[in-house]
């Protein structure tokens, strides 16, 4: 049976960023023909989006349990509430002795950061690290780690190294993964170096690449013929190389009509928080649509962040405010700050759900954890969490739902609860006691 | 096949008497007779005979007689018996004079042999590494490109990054190569369509470097702290340079209390300044409680938002530019009462008093040049004028002034091996790129992208000549010569005066080839040697990275790590530009500082960041005096006498161990016990087990006579745990030596063994293969023909480029 390239072609229009402009991908397209024959079994991805220095609880809880009221951080998400899951009562592990580097450090590992000054870090894999393993064949890129600010080198929380509040996910026990904060660097990872994304200079730039290797080839093949055994070797390592690039150009090429909304390269870290949280959420909702890669984590601040966001008059810096000493005022602006983290993440989603994905949208195929890892940020609180579940889970997440579980469960439970779901055999994760019951 | 095959023989290239053979019987001068084969009768064939077999070995049947019949065996003998390690201990042994006039004996005959019959050895298809092409674009194109950011790193192998049989080729690093082409073709041409999104790029201060002083001889005099960056603008256009300044943790600008004057500077002229801070009516935040309690909220907004408006847009032409931001140099005086110097937490929080700001004021943390914006033109760029050699003034006139470039460029990129088909290659592309772009350079930009992927440009290739016998030995050709020269001192392609020689067919001739090897060692471009060989023998490319955890070694930073880097690099390019004998290296009683790494040896009277010459002695006479070495080689937290023992033994005295057998337990900490041991002490524990004796007892004992030094390489007089050093040692042989000048001597007693070491590692690297039996005939011949002029190195570069494995080649077998 033909079926005629039903996914294709979806050109949607990017916003924030000019011209929807049609892009193919290297190694990443399927052809139609076999993605059709995979649409009953859509694509599930993995998102997590991280909030540092805790979040107002009083202003984040909704007091219904089941179907739920919206509160004042989580009303910016109100176009969403019936595709949100908010869960209560999580726990992320007991006080350790560097709050912040702990906070975010076991979000996903649920181990606490190793305690050392030194130069060797330590704390266990992450979840989302652990679904990056299970999809690496199937996409050009494991996962992607992003942030909206720089790294720091040395010592942060409490002389403890900065690698603990700058990452959450870690591809191993000694191996923490740095966030990207460069949207440049992020373009270039996902789609070489093209700078210009119209298609049709980039189907032209592909063809130019094909005479290139077709006629280094030919080169190759002269000097074969008088060389000895041991360079022969060389030289076929050489030519292997050359086929196995024209093969992927070849698989771009045959499935031209794919088109994708693009963004041109950007030219480096924009000058705005706005502007930058933007552009890292168009990058990802890309990434998932060229399916490049299927498990991104996003820190919308590094732990210890002391950003101001002048955009909503808020001037002091995001981590000493925190520290409110229930001073209803500095409350009320932090407050404010959180909501504002949930504008963001609200126009991902806006994103997501207007991005046409197989039989729906991205929305309907992903699940996103969004929160952090610290409750009350004035006292450092590792009980009661913010965080929730947003998306479809390819079928397998229903919205719209306030779940309250029993204080001091595990965050653990909650990362059991998802990899099944996301295709990861594992009974357990971490310190996990059971799966999340009515997620 | 040699060089392919993976057994590493990086060879033990002598290491007499590290084991047992008395200085006496090294130094006796032994005359070379015919070996005496009663010795193997009645020290060897024990073992090694026909029915044992040992090691494959059996000397009863073996003729001591022809020795050229089996160089490979024989070498490994004479090996064996210099270096003292068979026959094994506890067996009964010859008498040391003996058994170096049998192993002297051996060489010769070898040697002899190898003369009748040279084994030159056959290096495979040799793909230029990343230093190698930064340098060829640079020579080939008059650009200069930051080769990391564009291709991965190098596989090294026995500590060289130029091995050919390891340097690979994969999709991913050929997807490299052909992204590179494109941008460096487009950035030499100077292509009228980059845009932003091409060129901009952000350069970053590094953050473990305090910015205390003039960083660079590109910033002004009486400038402190900031960034000079030599950027390439791609067009006559606008450009905008956005400035940050370091922030601490919580994203506070740092450094702000008082007012900073920030100068922005292109080429050396200034074209903005800035004043940044200063702004004393408000109030921050109590020191200790920063970040904790918010000072007055609009101190706050100033503090998180200070550097916003460091924005300049500015004109530039197309080329490279230098773009220099620092800050004016001002005196200051800490006032109140004097604070202790913060580490750990307090440096990390505090926007006051910390690194990698500090009292001096603010520092800067990136510099991006933005553009081009408003292009007019492609301006006149050096590569511009290296390439376009002609300018066709009519349509009709451009092939011919293509085929000229091309040919031209061709020429170099492929260092003369060039026929009518290469370049008619590169003038299809030409052709194509001429139609596609409607424009002369677009075609010439099409034909260089070609080049830059071909074979013969990413590859050094050498080829039997037709008809000849297969396995046969025979001379490479001048052309192929030239490259060798050119890749060995220079780490790039030839020039035109090497090409010229060898279309000539003369650059073998023995006046010329001298005339250009020093001419060659002359050169700038020279300075490779330094970059890529010293730094690699020395093992400095382990100097650990800089990280702020500095809770022991707080004076340990980027500024001082850079410093032992200079000094190090500083010195032997001195020592090879004045040609001094290279025993020098360990013997010479000057070196290069600034200030700061004269403060850190506590040498007085030396202001200023620039280096300088100045005289040493005792202690820093030397490379053995030069921190780069001494930190390298030490842990985070400790000095390590067996990782100093071992890189003498491996890279001064030719006499690596092997690496440690696997399930061996960490030496115990000195808290772990009631009592705290000393490392002398702790390490002792290593002759208690025989398996790890019988390296320890040659490496330990080496490593502490440098105990003297810190793991910073700071001169001391006690120990970790408080104990007086003892730098006392004794090697199996009896030979005792106290302390860094007890190893120089050592190692300088025995010039020839030490001019043999770095003759073979000079060897490995001018070959790009692993060194092995067949090539100790050509390095004993080296170091024998540079004992008259003490060793210099124009003489051992000299005698290796007319040894025969790098004059000859051998045929497929």
């Amino acid at each position: 049976m033909i079926v005629t390239k039903r996914s294709l072609p979806r050109r949607t229009l990017l916003r924030g960023l000019g011209a929807a402009i049609a892009l193919p991908f290297l190694d990443s397209m399927v052809p139609a023909l076999t993605r059709s024959v995979k649409a009953a079994a859509p694509i599930h991805r993995l998102s997590v989006v991280y909030v540092p220095n805790g979040i107002v609880m009083s202003d984040w809880t909704p007091t219904a349990e089941g179907a739920y009221e919206l509160t004042p951080i989580l009303r910016p998400l109100a176009s969403f509430q019936d595709r949100l899951i908010v869960l209560t009562g999580l726990r992320n592990g007991p006080p350790n002795y560097a709050v912040h580097g702990a906070a975010s450090t076991r979000f996903l590992t649920t181990e606490p950061p190793l305690a050392s000054t030194g130069s060797i870090v330590e704390a266990g894999i992450s979840a989302d690290q652990m679904v990056a393993k299970h999809f690496a064949r199937e996409t050009q890129l494991a996962s992607l780690e992003l942030s909206l600010e720089s790294p720091f080198a040395g010592v942060c929380d409490v002389g403890s190294s900065c690698v603990y509040t700058d990452t959450i996910s870690w591809r191993s026990r000694t191996t923490p993964l740095p966030m990207e904060h460069n949207p440049r660097v992020v373009f270039e990872r996902l789609f070489g170096e093209a700078d210009t994304t119209d298609p049709k200079a980039r189907l032209a730039r592909l063809a130019s690449r094909r005479s290139l290797l077709d006629s280094v080839a030919d080169s190759i093949a002269d000097l074969r013929q008088q060389l000895g055994g041991a360079d022969r070797v060389k030289v076929n390592e050489h030519l292997d190389a050359i086929r196995d690039i024209e093969r992927q150009i070849q698989k771009v090429e045959e499935q031209g009509a794919r088109e994708l909304p693009a963004v041109e390269r950007p030219a480096g870290v924009p000058a705005t928080f706005l502007e930058q949280a933007r552009l890292m959420f168009d990058l990802q909702v890309l990434a998932y649509q060229s399916d490049l890669t299927r498990v991104i984590t996003f820190m919308m601040g590094r732990e210890l962040s002391g950003r101001s966001y002048p955009e909503i008059g808020f001037y002091e810096g995001h981590h000493p405010t925190s520290h409110h000493q229930n001073d209803p005022v500095k409350i009320a602006k932090l407050t404010r700050v959180n909501a504002h983290h949930a504008v963001q993440f609200a126009y991902f989603l806006e994103r997501l759900r207007s991005t046409a994905d197989g039989d729906g949208s991205l929305l309907d195929h992903v699940t996103i954890v969004y929160g952090g890892g610290m409750s009350d940020g004035n006292s450092h609180s590792p009980d009661n969490l913010p965080i929730l579940v947003a998306g479809g889970g390819a079928g397998q997440l229903k919205g719209g739902r306030h779940l309250r579980f029993p204080e001091g469960t595990p965050v653990a439970n909650l990362h059991a609860t998802l990899l099944p779901k996301l295709g990861v055999q594992a009974d357990r994760f971490g310190n996990s006691t059971g799966a999340l019951s009515g997620l | 096949m040699r060089g392919i095959a993976a057994p590493i023989v990086m060879i033990a290239l002598a290491g007499a008497g590290l084991t047992g053979v008395p200085a006496a019987a090294r130094n006796a001068s032994v005359q070379p007779t015919t070996p005496d084969r009663s010795l193997l009768d009645r020290y060897c064939v024990s073992c090694h005979n026909t029915r044992q077999q040992t090691a494959g070995l059996a000397f009863d049947t073996k003729d001591v007689g022809r020795v050229g019949t089996e160089p490979r065996t024989w070498e490994r003998v004479a090996r064996q018996l210099r270096s003292g390690m068979m026959p094994p201990p506890g067996s009964p042994r010859p008498d040391p004079v003996s058994s170096q006039a049998f192993a002297a004996a051996l060489e010769a005959e070898i040697d002899t042999a190898a003369a009748a019959s040279p084994r030159p050895g056959r290096p495979v298809i040799h793909r230029l590494n990343r230093a190698e092409y930064a340098n060829a674009i640079r020579d080939l194109l008059d650009i200069e490109i930051d080769a990391s950011s564009l291709l991965p790193a190098d596989e090294s192998l026995g500590g060289f990054d130029n091995i050919g049989g390891v340097l690979s080729i994969s999709p991913s690093l050929l997807e490299r190569y052909l992204s590179a082409a494109g941008k460096i073709s487009r950035l030499a041409v100077g292509d009228p369509t980059i845009g932003p999104a091409f060129a901009s790029k952000t350069y970053e201060a590094p953050q473990t470097v305090f910015q205390d002083a003039r960083m660079s001889e590109d910033l002004p005099f009486g400038s402190r702290g900031g960034l000079a960056v030599r950027h390439h603008f791609p067009l006559d256009a606008e450009y905008v340079c956005r400035i940050r300044l370091r922030r601490n943790i919580l994203g506070y600008v740092r450094g702000l209390t008082d007012p900073h004057l920030l100068e922005v500077r292109l080429d050396g002229t200034r074209v903005k300044r800035f004043t940044i801070g200063g702004n004393r009516q408000l109030a921050p935040a109590p020191l200790s409680f920063t970040g904790v309690i918010p000072g007055d909220p609009q101190w706050e907004a100033y503090a998180l938002t200070a550097d916003e408006g460091l924005e300049i847009r500015f004109r530039a032409t197309a080329g490279p530019h230098v773009v220099a931001v620092s800050f004016l140099d001002e005196a200051f005086e800490p006032e109140g009462v004097l604070q202790p110097e913060l580490t750990g937490l307090g440096l990390a929080y505090s926007e006051f008093s910390s690194a990698p700001s500090g009292p001096w004021g603010p520092s800067v943390d990136t510099v991006s040049i933005d553009g081009p914006f408003h292009a007019t033109g492609v301006g006149e760029t050096p590569s511009r004028r290296r390439l376009l050699s002609c300018r066709p003034a009519t349509a009709d006139h451009e092939e011919a002034c293509a085929r000229q470039i091309i040919s031209t460029v061709a020429r170099s990129g492929y260092r003369g091996t060039v026929d009518d088909k290469d370049v008619n290659r590169l003038i299809d592309f030409y052709r194509a790129g001429r139609k596609d772009t409607a424009s002369f350079e677009g075609g010439i930009q099409a034909a260089v992208e070609r080049l830059l992927v071909d074979p013969r440009f990413l590859f050094r290739i050498e080829r039997d000549p037709p008809d000849i016998a297969r396995g046969s030995a025979y001379h490479i050709s001048d052309v192929e010569r030239a490259s060798r020269l050119s890749f060995f001192l220079w780490s790039s392609i030839p020039d035109d005066p090497l090409l010229e020689a060898a279309a000539r067919g003369t650059l073998h001739e023995p006046v010329t080839l001298e005339t250009h090897v020093k001419r060659m060692i002359a050169d700038d471009r020279a300075s490779a040697l330094v970059d890529n060989f010293a730094v690699q023998w020395l093992a400095l490319r382990q100097l650990r990275p800089v990280t702020l955890d500095a809770e022991i070694f707080t004076e340990y930073d980027g500024n001082l790590r850079d410093a032992f880097l200079q000094e190090t690099q500083r010195f032997v390019q001195d020592q090879l530009r004045q040609d001094r004998s290279v025993l020098d290296l360990l013997t010479a009683k000057y070196t290069f500082v600034n200030e700061r790494l004269a403060r850190h040896y506590g040498i007085r009277g030396v202001y200023g960041n620039h280096y300088r010459r100045i005289a040493v002695g005792g202690e820093r006479v030397g490379l053995l005096g030069h921190g780069s070495i001494l930190t390298a080689t030490s842990y985070p937290t400790r000095t390590s006498p067996v990782l100093r023992g071992r890189w003498l033994l491996d890279t001064l005295l030719g006499a690596p161990p092997p690496p440690p057998p696997p399930d061996i337990p960490a030496l115990p900490s000195s808290g772990e016990h009631d009592r705290k041991l000393t490392m002398r002490q702790r390490t002792e524990q290593h002759r208690r087990n025989p398996a790890c004796a019988s390296c320890h007892v040659r490496m330990d004992p080496l490593g502490f006579a440098l105990e003297n030094f810190d793991a910073i390489g700071r001169w001391r007089t006690t120990g970790e745990t408080g104990e007086p050093i003892d730098a006392a040692g004794a090697l199996p042989d009896g030979t005792t030596f106290r302390g860094v000048s007890g190893v120089r001597t050592l190692v300088t007693s025995r010039p020839e063994e030490f001019v043999r070491v770095l003759t073979g590692k000079l060897m490995t690297y001018a070959l790009g293969r692993a060194v092995d039996e067949d090539d100790m005939p050509a390095i004993r011949a080296v170091v024998r023909e540079a004992a008259p002029g003490n060793y210099r190195w124009s003489a051992l570069m000299l005698g290796i480029v007319r040894s025969v494995p790098f004059t000859m080649r051998q045929a497929e077998p």
